[in-house]
This record gives structure tokens, C-alpha cells and sequence, in this order.
């Protein structure tokens, strides 16, 4: 148990150094990850794995700010590469966690960030297996820099891009937008940060929930909406798929505060990050057991489907107005926003 | 004790004087806007003044031509322009652009018994807008004077009362909410229904 005048102190580049500091450190955030954490101290971690392919993925998390409503970036460091894994189909097993710390930054925040890791690795039913934590002057990070790199299993077929066929449905499990607006109107005080929380979650337990209760191809390839938002997913699946994606503006799910959000900033929900939000490819016969599996889940109350795959051989993204008029999404030229995982 | 306060943002030397656009569009308001606080100052409502006040450790925070961050706590710059300014109003400092985001305004207009406020300043597209949908978000009655909102750019300031009016606010001619107060002694809230 950290004492109350180790969590007041600082980080200061001795705790980088691998010297007594940075033992203390290490013997410190073992200590708040607890049974979380299964590595050795070994210079590598040695784990078992079934026979067969392994999912392996690896992401770096910047948020900014670091600590907000509904989550931190301990939390998104755990769901974003946990959220990787079991879109594929995988069930993520191990974590590997690395941090680049700012001099000056307050233990009590490292503290946090790590409680709600270790919180988040239990929901997700992963184990954080090694680590690494580097150290850097006043201005060369911004207080806490995180990566995961991820290791997963897989219990049944990998789901692909490829394997979605035209008059597939698409769904979404929630509202989008609410991490990005949230994060804005922290970083700028504009008075949604209460309303609009971010959606960061763990999804491996819906998608769990969701493959035991539907047959194995009814959801043919699925994401995780992260950077780039619905937009950049939609024009992955077009690229890789070589057809016309179509979704309806009426049946998007954005929340009144977000759109109100959105319209004041000029930004586009479609272009949003988010943090708890999947698109599934849904076999036509299947949608409705998806969509009631999905609900039935807290992470999935507002699943509804929002378009689909048509057999129009064009590589394109169309949104279907209110009015019925016909447009197309452009895809962004770069990310619309920075620094919002 | 008056259930109306009007909310000015931003009406200190460095924000305004930021530019000629600013300058120009504050002094065309400024004959109407004065006379609206002295009218609601006279009838016995409250006047709040929220003032910006920037950090130096905010890295978000806006700085001028040469890296110069304006508005700092104590420097002229920071001062309200006198002739919106009142010795019986309020005044209370911010560090973002809602008034409302980590400052004590909601408690102190609670106190005061504050039900309708009456948002108004620069810029009509950031603080205003902000302050308004903070104030809707916590249950108040929100108005907004069209002639009291200044931008630097006046499609800015269109798309703001737009946007406001669509969303959270009742926006009206500064005359007119004056007169409907005269008349029934209240300004009556206006309904959103969310989808």
C-alpha cells in the first residue's frame, strides 16, 4: 500500500533510471495492479498459449486531457487494444504495458491512471504481463504517455473485412461522438463536459455475449470506432470490399447534447473518435438476434442498424438524408482532431 | 431580489482591443449594450460580468503576436471596459470559455435566487454560445439579446444566435426582452424538445 507522502511526491527522472528510484516505482505500480499483474521480472514474460494463431496488436495512447468523465488514459489504454483484439474474433489473454512519464508528474495522478487500468484489465479478464516505464524532462511529454501491445486467442474462426458480402447490414452498438465532445469541452470549458461523457468501455464481453447467442457467420467482420470515427471504418470496408456502403442520416445515433456540440464546433459526429462503440457487418438474417443480444447488454442498449452494404460495385460511402437525397461521405484528409486516445 | 442576471463575457481591453474586427464590431454595439445593462441595472436586475482570466501554465490558452498571453490576472488588460462596468455589479473571473466551468457563477446565482439569465458579450460564436449552453444544461431560462452578442465577424455572429436560438436560448432584441419584462415581469422560457 502506497503511503500518502510517496502518492504527494513527484516524478523525477530517477525513477527512469533503473536505479533505486525507478525499483521503487516498478515495486510501487506492481503493488496497485495486484493480481493484474502476472509478470516475473524477467527480462521477457514467458506465457502459455493454445495451439494454433495468436491476435497480436499494439497501440499509444496520448489523450489529452489524460483523466476525464467515464474514464482516463489507464482506462483507453486497456479498451483500445483489448477492443483491437476482439474485433477480430480473438479473446484477449495478455497485456503488455509501457508509459513514458513527464518529470513533475504527480504520483496521485500515476496512482489513478493505473487503478483505473487495473480495474479496466479485470472487467476485460486480462492479465498485464511485463512492463516498461521510461522517464523524460519538463516539456518533452505531456505528463503520461501510454502503450499496449496485446495478445489474444482465438476460440473460433478470425472475422475479416473480406468476408462481408453485399445486403449485409451494418449496426452500431451506440451513440457516436460523445468521447470527442466530451474531451473538447474539457479541454476548452465549454460547458458539455457534464452532459456528454466519453463512451470508453471494454467490449469483449458483448462481442462474447453476442457470438454465443447468434450462429457463428451472422456477424461477418466488426471495429471498434476509434480514430476517424464512423466515417474512416465505413471507408475502410468500401476500400477492402470494393463496394457502395450506404447508411441512413435519420437512424444515426447521436445524442441531442452531442449534436448541439457538434453543430457549435463544426465538426462532424461521423468524423469522431470514440471509445465504446463497434460497427458490426450483420448478415441480414440474423439482425434482429444481433440487435436484441447487443441490447441486452449495457455497453449495447442503443444498438440499431444504420445502413448497408449494397452490391454496387464502386468503392464509396453514402449517407441518405431525411429528405431522401443521396450524398457522399468524403473521406478526411487527415484526422480532424488530435490527441483523442 | 430580481430572478434576472444578465451575463456579460469578455469585455476586457486585451480581448477586445485584439484586433480591428473586435474593436470595430465592440464599439458599434457598445451605445445599445451599455444602455441594455443600465436599463436592467435601473428595473433592479443583476449584472455579472465573467472575466477571462488566462494561466500561464493553460497550454490551450490563446496567446497573442509574439507569444504574449493576454488577459493575465492583475494587468490592465484583464480590466473590464469601464463603460460596461457598474460598481453595483458582479464580477466573477474564468479560465475557459463557459463561465460556468469551474467557477463558483452557478452558486452565486442560486443565491441570489437567479432563475433566467440573460447571456451576452464577445465572442458570440465561443463564450457566449458556451456560457448559454451551460446555463440551459443546469435548468436555466436563457436569453439572449441579439443587439449584446458581438463577433469579430458578423457571419459568425449570425450562425451563433442560429444556433443558439435553435438549441437552448430565446434570442430577442435587447428592447424587447426590456419591454416584456416591463410588461409581465418575467421573460418566459422557451421549450426544446429533444429528440
Amino acid at each position: 500500500m502506497a503511503t500518502d507522502s510517496f502518492l504527494d511526491q513527484q516524478i523525477v527522472l530517477d525513477h527512469g533510471t533503473g536505479a533505486r528510484l525507478s525499483r521503487e516505482l516498478v515495486e510501487f505500480m506492481v503493488g496497485v495492479l495486484g493480481d493484474v499483474y502476472i509478470g516475473e521480472m524477467e527480462d521477457s514474460a514467458m506465457l502459455p498459449v493454445p495451439a494454433g494463431n495468436i491476435a497480436m496488436t499494439t497501440d499509444s495512447f496520448v489523450v489529452d486531457p489524460p483523466f476525464f468523465g467515464n474514464g482516463d488514459i489507464g482506462k483507453i489504454a486497456v479498451c483500445g487494444t483489448v477492443n483491437d483484439l476482439a474485433v477480430v474474433g480473438a479473446e484477449p489473454l495478455y497485456l503488455t504495458l509501457a508509459m513514458i512519464l513527464e518529470t513533475g508528474l504527480p504520483i496521485r495522478r500515476l496512482h489513478q491512471a493505473l487503478v483505473s487500468l487495473r480495474d479496466t484489465a479485470k472487467e476485460a479478464g486480462v492479465k498485464i504481463v511485463a512492463g516498461d516505464t521510461k522517464v523524460v524532462g519538463p516539456g518533452e511529454a505531456d505528463g503520461i504517455f501510454l502503450n499496449t501491445t496485446g495478445i489474444g486467442v482465438f476460440h473460433r474462426a478470425p472475422k475479416r473485412m473480406t468476408d462481408v458480402r453485399a445486403g449485409d447490414r451494418i449496426v452500431l452498438s451506440g451513440p457516436i461522438g460523445n468521447h470527442t465532445v466530451h474531451l473538447l469541452s474539457v479541454r476548452e470549458g465549454l460547458g458539455f463536459e457534464k452532459n456528454v461523457l466519453s463512451d470508453c468501455a471494454p467490449l469483449n464481453g458483448m462481442i462474447d455475449a453476442l457470438e454465443e447467442a447468434v450462429p457463428a457467420d451472422a456477424v461477418r467482420s466488426m471495429r471498434d470506432v476509434t480514430r476517424g470515427g464512423l466515417s474512416a471504418v465505413l471507408h475502410e470496408y468500401a476500400a477492402a470490399l470494393g463496394r457502395t456502403l450506404r447508411i441512413e442520416d435519420a437512424a444515426l445515433p447521436v445524442d441531442f447534447e452531442t449534436r448541439m456540440a457538434a453543430d457549435m464546433l463544426g465538426i462532424n459526429p461521423l468524423n469522431c473518435a470514440n471509445e465504446g462503440c463497434l460497427a458490426l457487418f450483420v448478415d441480414p438474417d440474423s439482425v434482429d438476434s444481433v440487435l436484441k443480444t447487443l441490447r441486452a447488454h449495457p455497453y449495447g442498449e442503443r444498438a440499431v442498424v444504420i445502413g448497408e452494404v449494397t452490391d454496387r460495385a464502386v468503392k464509396a460511402v453514402e449517407l441518405v438524408g431525411e429528405d431522401g437525397k443521396v450524398s457522399e461521405i468524403e473521406e478526411l484528409q487527415g484526422a480532424e482532431l488530435p490527441r483523442l486516445c | 431580489m430580481s430572478k434576472v442576471a444578465v451575463l456579460t463575457n469578455d469585455l476586457q481591453y486585451d480581448l477586445v482591443n485584439k484586433n480591428q474586427e473586435r474593436i470595430d464590431a465592440v464599439e458599434e454595439a457598445t451605445p445599445g449594450f451599455s444602455g441594455f445593462l443600465n436599463d436592467m441595472r435601473e428595473r433592479g436586475h443583476h449584472v455579472v460580468h465573467l472575466q477571462l482570466i488566462n494561466r500561464e501554465d493553460d497550454l490551450v490558452a490563446e496567446r497573442y503576436e509574439g507569444g504574449r498571453l493576454p488577459a493575465q490576472k492583475g494587468t490592465k488588460g484583464a480590466e473590464i471596459l469601464p463603460v460596461f462596468l457598474d460598481e453595483t455589479d458582479i464580477l466573477i473571473e474564468k479560465n475557459k470559455d463557459s463561465g460556468f466551468y469551474e467557477t463558483d457563477l452557478h452558486e452565486q446565482l442560486q443565491a441570489l435566487g437567479v432563475e433566467t439569465v440573460i447571456v451576452t458579450g464577445m465572442q458570440g460564436q465561443i463564450c457566449v454560445q458556451t456560457t448559454a449552453a451551460d446555463a440551459f444544461f443546469r435548468g436555466y431560462n436563457v436569453w439572449v439579446p441579439s443587439d449584446c452578442v458581438v463577433s469579430a465577424r458578423d457571419h459568425d455572429k449570425i450562425r451563433a444566435l442560429d444556433w443558439l436560438d435553435g438549441y437552448c436560448a430565446t434570442v430577442a432584441p435587447s428592447a424587447e426582452i426590456v419591454s416584456t419584462l416591463d410588461e409581465t415581469g418575467e421573460l418566459p422560457r422557451k421549450v426544446f424538445r429533444t429528440p
